[in-house]
Formats: structure tokens, C-alpha cells, sequence
């Protein structure tokens, strides 16, 4: 299942939202800067979220090599 | 400095050298060659001479010295020293209390007999693959001062590179041992995840931290590696493993060990001298097989994603005080991986998952794996953009791109130093199964046997 890329306007968005909910003060100047790595995230999460996983496959935040 | 650390403790172990005159030695180095290098962001000359002083005093007392001994490292600036702030190159940790206790593998190489002589620069708090660092300056390629190092171990990279210690330590996340090593063209050494002890290091993404040595020698790493081994309680994360030590199987060779070359995404990406380079020791291992490693760019892609936002919870409270004292480069990726839906990461770490079976299961019919370490030759400092198979892209996210992959689930790799022509150095990761150390230094010592890897050191600041 794909989403469409997010969009700019999309990102910027994003943060907009979440900047009061994470209470980090913001300067307006990194709001462009940190929108494109919100876009270069969701493309990356797009890659992995694309592969169909079987509900019994285990999370791995505690790993064995 | 251009003694091995083996040499170094052979001629301590057997009198003809002093540790006292091995750490003046590397002080006197340092002091000459890292205002051009900028390798250093602490040197702890006194500590470092009380202890040659004190292992010397030991020695003519006709106490048998350890394995390491006299032997002059430096870590990466997120390792505890004690009396100093565990910076992790950041301006904002500098004003922690100092460290009191040394993080465990200094103590573990300075109980082998080792000297630490200093703290190294990094990139910010390790979310760099660069060696840049927007409050200590660049951290500079001793090929050619005006290149990068790598990063985010970029001191240590340079460190070694440049000859100024024979052993330094690094930590890999993502890479950041791999790269530098690979662009100043320097051995390097992640074990596998959950080998050695994490305890008394800054974190930087729990689920992918690695620390590891770099050196200019297979038999160096092998040295350093097994005097780290060992189960730590102070480490929550690591593995129940008993120490496995490889000294004495780096000279077993390649013979016997099935090899093959990384096709597919590991393939392509990247510039003809990085596919050279695989080559040539792919031509001296006599090597003609293939394997394709599955879904490599989907591993980086939930590499990345993990990464930033665990690194965004990790910093969320600074975030929160002191957003403006962050390298912006930096600041802005954590502000970003904060917005990361929790879905998206739980996914990512099931994938991690998936990704892992279908990689342990290669190893049925492989030993070990050789893929290039960088996609390209350490860039010029400061450049922002480089051009991978006619495509413009972003350098610093793309350094990473074949190294994330294997760091993602935990691989042990050495990165080996090879030059397929005259240019800059160039790294050729040797992968094995989790555990087999051994046989990524088999491998990595066979093709320094034959001399295709090798790591001259980088006198370019000199010129």
C-alpha cells in the first residue's frame, strides 16, 4: 500500500501541527529546513511501509544479533 | 608516530622502548600536526605521561606488561574520560559535569596495557557522516587536508590516518566508523551489535550504536578488539557472549571461506572507483560469485527512519531549552524526526526484523561478503551536493548508503583500505555473520597479505 509523496505545502503543515504539541520553540527560519527532512522521511517510511509484513513478525527494538 | 601498536608493545614488552618515550612520542606528533588536521578536541598530556610513567615504573619492577602496553590511543569525543565533559561534539554537552570514570573499553585497553592520549573531534552528537562540526571546525583528511574525513568518527579517521596514534576508537550507527576509515584510508572495525560495551559512551540511536576500533593494521584491530571484549553489567544492551578472541585466526586466510561480492544495490549508486575498488580485492580473493543482498534500500530507508526518531526522543528535552546552541544541520533532522509517527518506526523495526531473517539466511551459503564502503571518495569540506549515476543528490544523507544497510541488523564488518588508482584512499567492507569477527579479519588480513589493503599514512597537511 502507497501513500502520494508528500507535498511541500503537506510538510510544512505537518510541522506546523506538531511544533506546539512537542513544545519546541521553533525559530521561523528553520521551519523550511526541517519541513524538507519531514519530506525526506516520508519517503523513506513510504519504502518500508510498501512491504507487506506478516502480523507475526516481531518488532526488534530489543535485537539479537 | 609511525609504529604499529603491535610494534609499539613488542619493543615495550622486550625493553627496547619506554612507554615514557612512545607517549612523547605521540604527543609530540599531535602537537605538531593537528592544528593542519584538527584530529583532537582534548589532548590529556599529563594523564598520559603519569601512566607511561607509572607502566614503565611497573615494568622495571619485573612486572609482565599487557598486551597493549605503551601503546598511545585516542577516542572519539563521546567516550567518558574522566575530568572531562562528555562533549560528543557538541557545544551544549560541554557544560556537563565532568566525567568521573572512564568509559569501559578505555579502561579495558588501558588495563592491556594502552595510553589514552585524547579525545577526538566529531560530528555532533554522531548524526553526521561528514567528520564537519559547526563548533569545532572540520576534522581534516590527512590525504588531503582540504577533503573530508568522514564522520561522524572523523577525529579518528584522521588520527589514524595521519599516524598520530596507531589506534583509535570510533562509534557506528550508522557508518561512522566505516567512512572515515574508508576516506583516510585507515582499517576499521564494528563488530557485531551487542559485542562490546556501550557503558560510559554518549548515545546516539539505542537500537543501532556500535563502537569499534580503527587502526592501520589488521593485526592491530585484532589486538585492540580482543583487549574489548568481555561482558560489562553497566551495559544493558549487550549481548551474554564469552570472549572470543581473534588474534590468533587473522593469519588462518582466506582459503576454505566461501566469498562472494555484493551485487544489486551494492552495485550501482555509487562512483566506477568504488566498484573498482570491491574489485580488485574481489581479483586477489580470486573471487567470481555473487549475492544479492534483499531489499538493501528498504533497510536504509528504515534505518533512516529509526534513526531520527529515536535520536529525536534522545534530545527531545534540549530540544525543548536550547534548540540554538545544536549545529543546525543537526537540529533541524531531530526537530524533524520528532514529528515520526510511532507507526512508522514500529514498522521499521518489524522490517528490521524481516529484513534480518532474509539476510542470516544468505549466510547458509556464504561466509562473508564484500561490498564497497562509501559511494564516492571523501568530498571536498563543505560540499553540499555530488552527483551519484547522473543524479544531483544531498552528500551528506548519501555517504551512508551502503554502509546503513548492514549496521541496520547488526552485522560485523571491517572496512579495508584500498586505492584502485591514485587517487584518494577508498574503503571495501568485509561482511560476515553475526559473531564471526574472525572471519571478516581473515579476510581483511588476506587481502592486506596480498597488498591490495593497505594504509599508508596520509602526510598531505605536510605539504
Amino acid at each position: 500500500m502507497t501513500s502520494p509523496p508528500l507535498t511541500d505545502e503537506a510538510a510544512g503543515a505537518v510541522v506546523d501541527a506538531m511544533i506546539p504539541l512537542l513544545g519546541i520553540p521553533m525559530a521561523p527560519e528553520w521551519r523550511d529546513a526541517v519541513a524538507a527532512n519531514v519530506k525526506a522521511t516520508a519517503a523513506a517510511a513510504a519504502l518500508v511501509l510498501e512491504v507487506p509484513l506478516d502480523d507475526a513478525v516481531e518488532p526488534a527494538p530489543v535485537f539479537r544479533a | 608516530m609511525t609504529l604499529s601498536a603491535t610494534d609499539i608493545a613488542a619493543a615495550v614488552a622486550a625493553g627496547r622502548l619506554t612507554a615514557t618515550t612512545a607517549i612523547a612520542d605521540a604527543l609530540d606528533g599531535i602537537a605538531a600536526r593537528n592544528p593542519a588536521l584538527n584530529a583532537f578536541t582534548d589532548v590529556v598530556a599529563g594523564r598520559a605521561r603519569a601512566k607511561a610513567a607509572a607502566l614503565d615504573a611497573r615494568i622495571a619492577a619485573g612486572e609482565t606488561p599487557g598486551p597493549l602496553a605503551g601503546v598511545p590511543f585516542a577516542v572519539k569525543s563521546l567516550f567518558d574520560v574522566e575530568g572531562l565533559p562528555t562533549r560528543a561534539g557538541s557545544r551544549i554537552n560541554r557544560d556537563r559535569a565532568p566525567a568521573t570514570r572512564d568509559g569501559a573499553l578505555v579502561r579495558k585497553l588501558e588495563a592491556a596495557g594502552a595510553i589514552l592520549v585524547g579525545g577526538l573531534n566529531m560530528g555532533e552528537y554522531a548524526y553526521d557522516f561528514t567528520g564537519e562540526n559547526a563548533h569545532d571546525g572540520p576534522s581534516r583528511n590527512p590525504h588531503d587536508p582540504a577533503h573530508m574525513t568522514g564522520g561522524s568518527s572523523g577525529g579518528s579517521g584522521g588520527a589514524v590516518g595521519a599516524g598520530l596514534v596507531p589506534i583509535a576508537l570510533g562509534s557506528d550507527t550508522n557508518g561512522s566508523i566505516r567512512v572515515p576509515a574508508a576516506f583516510c584510508g585507515t582499517f576499521g572495525l564494528k563488530p557485531t551489535f551487542g559485542r562490546l560495551s556501550r557503558a560510559g559512551s554518549y548515545p546516539f540511536v539505542a537500537s543501532f550504536d556500535h563502537l569499534g576500533p580503527l587502526s592501520r593494521s589488521v593485526a592491530d584491530l585484532a589486538l585492540a578488539y580482543d583487549a574489548m571484549q568481555g561482558r560489562d553489567p553497566d551495559d544493558a544492551w549487550q549481548a551474554e557472549r564469552p570472549i572470543e578472541p581473534v588474534a590468533g585466526a587473522v593469519e588462518a586466510g582466506a582459503d576454505g571461506l566461501r566469498i562472494a561480492v555484493a551485487g544489486g544495490y551494492f552495485a550501482r549508486g555509487g562512483h566506477p572507483e568504488c566498484f573498482a575498488a570491491v574489485r580488485v580485492a574481489a581479483d586477489a580473493l580470486g573471487l567470481a560469485a555473487t549475492v544479492e543482498i534483499p531489499e538493501a534500500a528498504r533497510a536504509r530507508a528504515a534505518a533512516y527512519v529509526i534513526t531520527a526518531a529515536e535520536a529525536a526522543g534522545l534530545h527531545l528535552d534540549r530540544l525543548r531549552t536550547r534548540p540554538g546552541d545544536y549545529d543546525p544541520a543537526v537540529r533541524d533532522r531531530l526537530i524533524a524526526g520528532a514529528t515520526i509517527p510511532t507507526a512508522w518506526v514500529h514498522r521499521a523495526q518489524r522490517f528490521r526484523r524481516h529484513f534480518q531473517e532474509r539476510v542470516l539466511a544468505l549466510f547458509e551459503d556464504v561466509d562473508v561478503i564484500l561490498a564497497p564502503t562509501t559511494p564516492c571518495r571523501a568530498p571536498r569540506i563543505g560540499q553540499a551536493r555530488m552527483v551519484l549515476d547522473g543524479v544531483e543528490v544531498a552528500t551528506r544523507p548519501n555517504i551512508g548508503l551502503f554502509t546503513q544497510p548492514i549496521s541496520f541488523i547488526g552485522l560485523p564488518v571491517v572496512s579495508v583500505p584500498v586505492r584502485p588508482d591514485a587517487g584518494l584512499p577508498l574503503g571495501v567492507q568485509v561482511i560476515a555473520a553475526p559473531w564471526r569477527e574472525d572471519l571478516a579479519l581473515r579476510v581483511a588480513r588476506a587481502l592486506e597479505r596480498a597488498g591490495v589493503a593497505s594504509a599508508p599514512i596520509g602526510t598531505a597537511d605536510h605539504a
